[in-house]
């Protein structure tokens, strides 16, 4: 029995140290892991950095799309799960470093940039050239009969209206909370939280009246949405990025290169339309982002 | 070798107890703990003076007082509840006493526990054999622990097994696979293997068939006549006591009722003696002049 | 079969995440192991403490798991990276099956074992790791056994508070709506709670003292 014991105590002894020594070295210096989150303009932007990471550089890319949210994305990127994936700076600001957003571009990016490479070891690339801010969206029909354009104006129709948000919209602090405040938002109940996807439906089917959309939402042509002007300025930019871990684009200064020809390649309406191919077509998302690289010669 | 007068109370005085400590360890430092001290041949081997034990309220043991001398057999003998199991637990500080002193060689048994329960054997009903050892472990585990070397722990494992007529090859058997017989006797061996001067039992063959009881009752009887330690006995069986014992000390209800030699105790006229005789019915000359035989007087 | 050709192809990023999972539950069960045995131990040799401690770990256990990452979150050091929030909310959900033998364990030693030891001078330490946890040994394993089943588990929720892990392929999936990613991630975490099962169940049955 007693070397029963002792066998079984060693090689336990040995799995344990053997874990430990392979955790301290990089899991995977030969590959990129891209992750992405889970609505499609996050992965389609995550398929881009993918596909322009295999053309331009002779790595391996692994993907990890569909991670829940900006948290489970941070903490990939701590542990070195994954090497990059494509974020916000806004969302970066606010949920991440839980900082007031100024609400101008320039300024938000640098202070992410650095307060990133400061407390994380992470860097940001060059913004992608859109700025996916919050759209309250409401049925085109209404904007056209009540004649408003802007925020300020709805806000007089809000005690007639059913809102619907998404989940990680009614719970941040750049959410609803802050948009009530500002605009004296009073709506006849407590808006409704559903999944994203299914927001448009609802507005469409007069089950809400109101939603929280983004600016780049694939259906807001396709289905005759209004995206009210956000004219007290409340939104704080939300420019795409893509945060880069500084070990990886230190040890692969090529990622760094392909990522930068990104540069302000990606305009709001090109990403409406790649969402909209994605969500209201159903087209593969590797065909679109495909499509695009080709068009934009990259 | 120096009898400390200790009349008062054993915890008066702390700095009289350690002066015992130091005696008692430089007993054992010159290797004569363990074998018959030289010195004072007619001090007894074990001695209880105004002995009293409570629990839980209830006074179970009264002011005893009994001197036990070298070399014999004492059978405590009395029902269950009359203290006896509790006096023997005494001596090896398996319980302390609430009040008196029991001394040991001389010398107050308050003293390093593990030393002194060393230089004792202990052999208890149920036996108690360690059931992930096999027999050879079993009986030299103190050995083991006293740091005897192995070819000494091997000889004198095979040494007990003939002492107390074990066929050799039992040495690698377990306490399962071995009659209820045959595992008290490797309980006798255990208890004998580190050569102790006082071996304490506690009711050693309660649990074995007639047959098998009577056969070790003669084999101890034998092995008593070569090895001549101090013996304190309990039993409830008065056969067994005449046969065994070189004195009968009777107790009831926590007081020493009567020690007499076997004789002795058959043609006592003390009431409780009497009852106790007149309870084991007739037949009781044939098992004195039994213990007789297995002395071999005659 | 389609879970068949998906797990083959992307079988790099299967083994990362296997190796992600066992990481998480290897170092909760070690810890959880180097706290529970020993508080199994005391409290089987005081009976004092049994009562509380026994009815703690059970309360523990009663906290659904996701809540209990949940509550974790905000602590400071802890919330920071979600490995190390996931390795403490397992660790602590490995303690009930874990203290509960040992106490079981060590109390089923036969007592006249250890008054025979006692009386022969044995000290409580040697009582202890040459009697007691030798018989006990086979009992304190299967409450191993137990918390890394129920780790193994346990450790695919761990993927939604972002502690990777075999889960995220179930979430992933999930939010994906593609069974072949979801299977990807229950398979191999269904097996690993097997091969552990079956491994540890075998060291216990070889280490009983029949």
């Amino acid at each position: 029995m007693r070397h029963v014991l002792l066998a079984a105590g060693f090689a336990a002894l040995a799995i344990f140290l053997a874990m430990f020594a392979l955790s301290c070295a990089p899991s995977h210096s030969d590959r990129i892991v891209v992750g992405s989150k889970n609505f499609t303009e996050s992965f389609v932007l995550g398929e881009l950095i993918a596909q322009q990471i295999e053309n331009h550089t002779r790595l391996k890319v692994e993907r990890r799309f569909y991670l829940a949210g900006t948290y489970i994305c941070q903490q990939a990127m701590l542990a070195g799960r994954i090497d990059v994936y494509p974020e916000y700076t806004g969302t970066a600001l606010t949920a991440i470093l839980k900082e007031q957003n100024s609400g101008i571009k320039s300024q938000v990016y640098q202070r992410v940039k650095s307060e990133y490479e400061r407390r994380f070891q992470l860097t940001l690339g060059p913004a992608f050239g859109f700025n996916d801010t919050f759209a309250m969206e409401i049925r085109g029909e209404d904007a056209r009969r009540l004649g408003v354009k802007t925020l300020s104006q709805a806000a007089q129709f809000a005690p007639q209206w059913r809102a619907g948000f998404g989940y990680e919209f009614m719970e941040r602090p750049d959410g609803y909370r802050g948009l009530a405040a500002t605009y004296g938002l009073r709506f006849a109940e407590a808006p409704r939280v559903m999944d994203l996807g299914l927001l448009a439906r609802a507005l469409q089917d007069h089950q809400i009246d109101l939603a929280a959309g983004n600016a780049t939402d694939g259906l807001i042509a396709a289905m005759d949405l209004f995206v009210l002007d956000d004219d007290r300025h409340y939104f704080p930019p939300y420019e795409a990025v893509p945060v880069i871990r500084e070990q990886t684009a230190q040890q692969h200064p090529e990622v760094a290169r392909a990522l930068a020809a990104l540069d302000d390649k990606i305009s709001d309406a090109e990403m409406q339309q790649m969402n909209y191919a994605v969500d209201g077509q159903h087209r593969d998302a590797k065909d679109v982002v495909r499509d695009f690289l080709q068009r934009k010669g990259l | 070798m120096a009898r400390l007068s200790l009349a008062e109370p054993r915890f008066a005085n702390p700095s009289v107890l350690l002066d015992t400590q130091r005696n008692f360890e430089r007993l054992a430092i010159s290797g004569i703990l363990g074998a018959m001290p030289a010195a004072a041949n007619n001090a007894p081997a074990i001695e209880f003076r105004n002995v009293s034990y409570d629990a839980g309220g209830r006074e179970i043991l009264a002011s005893l007082n009994l001197e036990i001398a070298r070399g014999e057999t004492l059978i405590l003998l009395g029902r269950s509840g009359s203290g006896k199991t509790t006096t023997l637990k005494l001596v090896n500080r398996l319980l302390e006493p609430s009040s008196g002193e029991i001394l040991v060689n001389g010398v107050s048994n308050d003293v390093d526990i593990i030393h002194l329960r060393r230089g004792m054997g202990y052999v208890i009903q149920d036996v108690g054999l360690f059931p992930h050892l096999n027999v050879e472990r079993n009986i030299g585990l103190v050995p083991k622990i006293e740091g005897w070397s192995a070819e000494r722990i091997r000889a004198r494992v095979q040494e007990m097994l003939q002492l107390v007529g074990l066929a050799p090859d039992i040495a690698s058997r377990y306490p399962h696979q071995l009659s209820g017989g045959q595992r008290q006797r490797v309980g006798v061996a255990r208890a004998l293997a580190a050569n102790p001067a006082i071996l304490l039992m506690d009711e050693p063959f309660g649990a074995l068939d007639p047959l098998t009881r009577d056969e070790l009752q003669r084999e101890f009887s034998a092995l008593q006549r070569r090895l001549r330690k101090t013996v304190v006995f309990v039993t409830h069986d008065l056969r067994e006591a005449l046969r065994l014992g070189t004195r009968i000390a009777l107790m009831e209800s926590g007081k020493l009722i009567s020690v007499a030699s076997p004789a002795d105790f058959l043609r006592s006229a003390d009431p409780l003696v009497s009852a106790y005789v007149r309870a084991f019915g007739d037949g009781l000359e044939s098992a004195l002049d039994r213990s007789n035989y297995d002395r071999g007087t005659s | 079969m389609n879970v068949a050709r998906y797990i083959l192809q992307n079988h790099t990023q299967v083994l990362d995440l296997t190796w992600e999972h066992l990481w998480l539950v290897g170092f909760s069960t070690i810890f959880a192991m180097l706290i529970g045995i020993p508080l199994g131990i005391l409290i089987a040799h005081r009976a004092r403490f049994s009562k509380p401690v026994l009815a703690g770990a059970n309360i523990i256990q009663t906290i659904p798991s996701l809540a209990l990452f949940g509550f974790l979150l905000p602590v400071p050091w802890l919330g920071d990276r979600a490995d190390r929030l996931a390795i403490l909310a397992l660790t602590l959900y490995a303690l009930l099956p874990i203290i509960r033998n040992t106490y079981t364990g060590i109390k089923g030693v036969d007592p006249a074992v250890l008054e025979a030891g006692r009386g022969m001078g044995l000290t409580e330490s040697q009582l202890l790791f040459q009697v007691e946890l030798p018989l006990s040994v086979s009992v304190i394993l299967s409450g191993v056994r137990v918390a890394v089943v129920i780790s193994v588990g346990l450790a695919t929720i761990a993927a939604a508070i972002g502690a990777g892990g075999l889960g995220e392929f179930i979430f992933r999936g999930l939010a994906m709506v593609d069974n072949r990613v979801i299977l990807a991630g229950a398979i191999p975490a269904a097996v690993l709670a097997l091969a552990a099962d079956l491994a540890i169940g075998w060291l216990e049955n070889r280490l009983r003292p029949s």
